[in-house]
């Protein structure tokens, strides 16, 4: 009985290499499915793929003269695609907001809050609300006096203050304080310059789907 | 201590063997779609499940082969070509698309529907017992299966719900990346990426594009098809009957179907844009209170909740280790069952009439879940007492009630009363400091802006975002760390314990054994001299 039992263990213990045999396999069919996969450990620990950025002008400042004028816009990101293209153009929704004078200093880019319309939380499109009934009503947040507007999104209700910063790690203070909802930082940020009256975007914020 | 080591030695060597007979057995017993309860569907509709479901099965597969004929699945087609199915594909007044595509959908409805009650008949009556769970395990997965191979069909529509359906699901793996350094190997876990990557390989990118749509669309024949042809191999090799139900029963199950999508055709919605999310945006309905429990959790909890659920059904499986199975005699099992159910409406009503607050609903959620175990605790210590005639002391699990009253009361009194803050001794210590620099200039100032203060300038102090409105996070995260340790220390405790008694009562038995040879062995050289 017990013989049989050590022979079993033996067994198993001898089933090892065919194990290591079957990731092998998986590691083939891994690389089917993610064909920018590199190989072995370092392939394990490599970052993810991420889209690529380009500079593109969005907004003009004629636009955005008064305090809270927004406009959003749709920033074009070359998003990797595992098919014969290998890559795509994703649209990258986004915001600019200009900023009440009270908020900015004398850095003429502090005038303008400029995010990526991508939820943090789940991937969602969020919205600029100006209306505090609506922001009470869809978003199930009541703003405190002295109300202004917020992001808010309505997939799972989180709502961004603009004119708070919140710690994000490895990046510092960002705008977009999350103040109600399950979001667990601000939104994707967007680097731009303002050139000739315009605003320029020069890169976005890995991570996440776009 | 140190005498118990041998035994959890042989325990560790009898444990293969003795794996591979239990796996066995279950393997011969394992009971797909009912067909070992061929005469008992006859009487007992709920038997019959297994078999309409399989039917349905059929129904769903051969409609979406007539579909796959005229979907084109291209981003900017595919909603067009549905559109043509839809209304265009007729032959003469029938209309032939509509038809197709309301079986496709309420059958896959259907299907859903079918393997929840199935799943909950077997649950409620203890059907996984006498060596029965792998037909549950298996019955569970199918419904898994199927609520996945939903979400994957409907983003094949490209309509917003699909769209933002499908951007949801594919960010939840990259909460994988986000586990908290507390977390043992939490770090190194980030490091491999493997949330970003899942989400990727179901993409085909980083971003929803055509190759989306193409993966979806492998995914959503793979996932339906071979579960299909591991089934038939059984069949073939096992020689039982397919369907436990007759013709006519199959020839109704149709007509349903076919009614409901002649009556109600199958809604189609308005195209994808990713630059717009409608308000309110809602997701199938199986997957409704799922999308509900998003809202009330912090994300990267509720990913690790949500994957665990499946995970913690079977494990409340495998508690269940009495012989009984009529309903009074296990009322614990049967309360996690109710319980589901009711989060289950609860949650779809909620989220279809816009309420979720994250502060408030919460902790509701955790005192009834807790609740629900003590009803049925209670219930099931009155059942044992009468059982084996002891008095209530005698019967009392101590234990198992002041684990399930920490964890409810520690949940609930730290959401209504407590704050983070007052658990952060290192904030504690440092808010006076900041209160007093910040009265010189403001002298209005409260403890919550010297926290809020706090909070900007020294994120390592870990305060968890206090806005105002007492804790942001669900709970805090020394509440989550003596979860986490506690439960890992009673599963690995009772993993190593259980083993020693059982190696130490195998041991015995072998003894035993040995001493019955000898005792029979003994007399024969006697008789021989």
């Amino acid at each position: 009985m017990m013989e049989n039992q050590r022979r079993l263990f033996l067994k198993t213990l001898t089933s090892l290499p065919i194990i290591g045999g079957a990731i092998l396999a998986a590691n083939v069919v891994f690389r089917f499915f993610k064909p920018t996969a590199v190989g072995g450990l370092k392939g394990m620990l490599a970052p993810p793929d991420e889209a690529g950025s380009s500079v593109q002008i969005v907004a003009d400042l004629s636009e955005l003269t008064k305090p809270w004028d927004f406009k959003d816009f749709i920033y074009i990101r070359k998003s990797v695609e595992y098919s014969s293209r290998k890559i795509q153009g994703a649209k990258i929704p986004g915001f600019v907001v200009r900023m009440p004078d009270e908020f900015t200093t004398s850095d003429p880019k502090s005038k303008f809050v400029v995010v990526q319309r991508i939820c943090p939380h789940l991937g969602c499109t969020f919205n600029f609300v100006k209306a505090p009934e609506e922001l009470a009503g869809g978003y199930n947040y009541n703003p405190p006096p002295p109300t202004h507007p917020y992001f808010a999104c309505p997939c799972h209700l989180s709502v961004y203050d603009p004119t708070r910063k919140q710690e994000v790690a490895l990046q510092g203070l960002l705008p977009g304080k999350v103040v109600s909802g399950p979001a667990p930082r601000p939104p994707r940020t967007m680097s731009f310059d303002i050139k000739d009256g315009q605003i320029v975007i020069t890169g976005t914020e890995g991570g996440g789907v776009g | 201590m140190v005498n118990a080591i041998p035994h959890l030695f042989h325990g560790l060597l009898r444990a293969p063997a003795t794996f591979l007979g239990w796996f066995q057995e279950r393997w011969e017993r394992m009971d797909l779609f009912d067909e070992r309860h061929v005469e008992r569907s006859r009487t007992n509709p709920w038997y019959a499940l297994g078999g309409m479901w399989y039917w349905v099965w059929i129904l769903v597969i051969i409609s979406g082969v007539i579909l796959m004929i005229y979907y084109i699945p291209v981003t900017d087609q595919a909603y067009h070509s549905i559109e043509r199915i839809q209304q265009n594909w007729r032959w003469g007044p029938v209309p032939i698309g509509a038809i197709c595509r309301g079986l496709h959908k309420y059958g896959a409805d259907a299907f859903i529907i079918l393997a929840t009650l199935r799943v909950y008949r077997m649950w409620f009556t203890g059907e996984y017992k006498q060596a029965n769970e792998f037909s549950f395990i298996i019955a569970l997965l199918l419904m898994i299966i199927g609520m996945y191979s939903g979400l994957t069909g409907y983003l094949l529509i490209w309509n917003q719900r699909a769209l933002w359906a499908t951007k949801v699901m594919a960010t939840f793996p990259t909460y994988l990346d986000q586990n908290p350094a507390w977390l043992p190997m939490g770090h190194l876990i980030n490091l491999s990426n493997q949330g970003k990557t899942t989400a990727q390989i179901l993409l085909g990118g980083t971003s929803i594009g055509p190759a989306t749509v193409t993966r979806f669309y492998a995914f959503h024949f793979m996932l339906s098809f071979i579960p299909m042809i591991f089934f038939e191999l059984r069949v073939y090799r096992k020689g039982f009957r397919r369907m436990n139900i007759n013709h006519w029963a199959k020839f109704a199950v149709f007509c349903i179907i076919l009614a409901i999508a002649l009556f109600i055709p199958a809604a189609q919605g308005s195209p994808a844009n990713p630059e717009v999310t409608p308000n309110p945006i809602l997701s199938d309905w199986y997957f409704l209170a799922m999308y509900h429990f998003l809202k009330l959790q912090d994300p990267y909890l509720a990913t690790v909740l949500t994957v665990a659920i499946p995970f913690l059904v079977l494990a409340a499986m495998f508690l269940d280790r009495r012989p009984e199975r009529a309903w009074g005699q296990r009322q614990i099992f049967n309360w996690i069952g109710i319980g589901g159910l009711i989060y289950f409406v609860a949650f779809s009503f909620l989220i279809l009439n816009g309420i979720a607050d994250l502060h408030r609903d919460a902790p509701l959620w955790y005192f009834s879940m807790g609740l629900f175990l003590l009803i049925g605790y209670g219930q099931d210590w009155a059942y044992v007492m009468k059982r084996d005639g002891k008095r209530w002391y005698e019967t009392f699990h101590l234990f198992f009630v002041a684990f399930i009253l920490v964890a409810m009361s520690a949940n609930t009194l730290y959401h209504y009363f407590g704050d983070i803050r007052d658990w952060n001794v290192l904030g504690k210590a440092e808010m006076p400091k900041v209160l007093a620099r910040l009265r010189e200039t403001a002298p209005l100032a409260t403890p919550d802006m010297a926290y809020e203060w706090l909070e900007q300038h020294h994120p390592t102090l870990n305060l968890w975002l206090t806005s105002g409105k007492g804790p942001r996070k669900p709970a805090g995260m020394e509440l989550w760390l003596f979860h986490v340790v506690a439960w890992l220390g009673i599963i690995a405790s009772g993993i190593v314990v259980g083993l020693t008694r059982w190696g130490r009562s195998k041991d015995a038995e072998a003894e035993a054994q040995a001493a019955k040879l000898k005792a029979k062995a003994r007399p024969a050289p006697a008789a021989g001299a």
